[in-house]
């Protein structure tokens, strides 16, 4: 069998003005990103984003239109995604009051979730902070409409109409509490030789038991004062946040917001069953009223 | 009939191809995009969540550092911008009058020169 050389040449200038036609399509002049949505946008924006939702969420207390508008970012789970915002904000030191109405919202999503994240007793946690450190409208799917640059030759010119949408109308139901006082619901010595020596676990909770990201802890002792976050060890929960105690030492633990404080708190001295004597820990918990 | 006018026939039929595939069938997807490219509503969207914080913060200064994420337009004009198409697309009545209070104080606050404003 003979293949004319036409015909063989003829498939080669196909495969060949292919490609150019595929290079000038994606490369030279690719279609122009407009008319986007949210979902595409770059991370930094997405956190802009979130904080205004939040923001308007603690003006209006509408939750259902702030879940509205967080689907629209496409997060697997807004509630993930709102509790790591706060985190970073708070290692950012932004204003704590950005930080918490992030945390509020997210503390409001959580609500709506069947199962609060507790830490676990035999996982072993990394601490934080130690003594010794000074011291965080529309629904739908996305697709960007696109309109290539303008140019004298044919090109496509994506026509998708805006959605005429708005989110939901607010309900007013009543503003969620910022700030109000929490109040002292259990310290426990911990004896867990896993654990690190003096380990002093902390969990905020509101009043369902669910975790408080982003809340403000204060611990003093006689030659020092430190303030801790909730929220920065998230696979040991929301609102957990914990602080290395120096054997021999007291120390008070409040809440920045207030409440009843843990006071005289130490390492307390443990035996290993062996008999080996180590120095445990302490694991407080305030509860939101 | 010429043995190059088939080849040149067959090069323009896969320009076209290359060029129809890449702008319409696998277009180029973009990620990472800043705000000021997305669309109206959704821009409209968030100039109403601005004017709804700003409602209870009344504090202009933060609802214009807000709006910045749209780039340099003033911030007057991006609500300027939200409002009339809120007003177009028949928005809620309490929305219209969020947005238009907060273009309304946008266009009476004047940036303090010397500090990082939008």
């Amino acid at each position: 069998m003979t293949v004319k050389p036409t015909l063989i040449a003829s498939l080669f200038a196909l495969l060949v003005g292919f490609g150019i036609g595929l290079a000038y399509a994606w490369v030279i002049l690719p279609v122009q990103s407009v008319d986007a949505q949210p979902r595409v946008l770059r991370n930094d924006f997405k956190d802009d984003f979130r904080s205004a939702i939040a923001a308007a969420y603690a003006s209006n207390a509408d939750l259902e239109r702030a879940r509205s508008r967080l689907d629209q970012l496409g997060d697997p789970d807004p509630y993930q995604a709102l509790s790591a915002q706060a985190q970073r904000m708070l290692a950012a030191g932004e204003p704590m009051e950005s930080v918490q109405k992030v945390a509020l919202l997210a503390s409001a999503l959580q609500e709506m979730q069947p199962v609060a994240i507790e830490p676990s007793a035999t996982e072993t946690p990394v601490p934080l902070n130690t003594p010794e450190e000074t011291g965080q409208p529309p629904d739908s799917e996305t697709d960007t409409a696109e309109t290539p640059e303008p140019t004298t030759e044919a090109e496509p010119v994506s026509t998708s109409a805006p959605a005429m949408t708005t989110t939901p109308r607010p309900s007013r139901t009543p503003t969620p509490t910022l700030g109000a006082p929490y109040q002292l619901v259990g310290e426990d010595p911990v004896c867990d030789p896993e654990l690190e020596e003096g380990l002093l676990q902390v969990v905020v909770t509101d009043l369902s038991r669910r975790q408080i990201p982003g809340a403000e802890i204060i611990i003093v002792w006689n030659s020092g004062e430190e303030h801790i976050f909730t929220g920065l060890k998230p696979e040991l929960g929301h609102g957990y946040a914990d602080f290395l105690m120096t054997p021999g030492v007291a120390y008070s633990v409040r809440m920045a917001d207030g409440g009843t404080p843990a006071s005289e708190l130490s390492a307390p001295d443990c035996t290993t069953t062996d008999g080996e004597p180590y120095v445990g820990g302490m694991r407080i918990t305030f509860q939101q009223p | 009939m010429p043995r190059w006018i088939p080849i040149f026939i067959a090069a323009l039929l896969g320009l076209a191809l290359g060029l129809v595939y890449g702008w319409r069938i696998a277009p180029v997807q973009y990620t990472d995009i800043t705000p000021d490219v997305l669309r109206i509503d959704y821009r409209t969207d968030y100039v109403l969540m601005v004017a709804e914080a700003y409602r209870v913060e009344e504090d202009p200064m933060l609802a214009a550092q807000r709006l910045a994420v749209f780039g340099s337009e003033p911030p007057a004009l991006i609500a300027e911008e939200a409002y009339d198409y809120a007003r177009q697309t028949s928005y809620p009545a309490d929305d219209l009058s969020l947005i238009q209070e907060l273009m309304v104080a946008l266009q009476a606050w004047q940036p303090i020169l010397g500090t990082n404003q939008p």
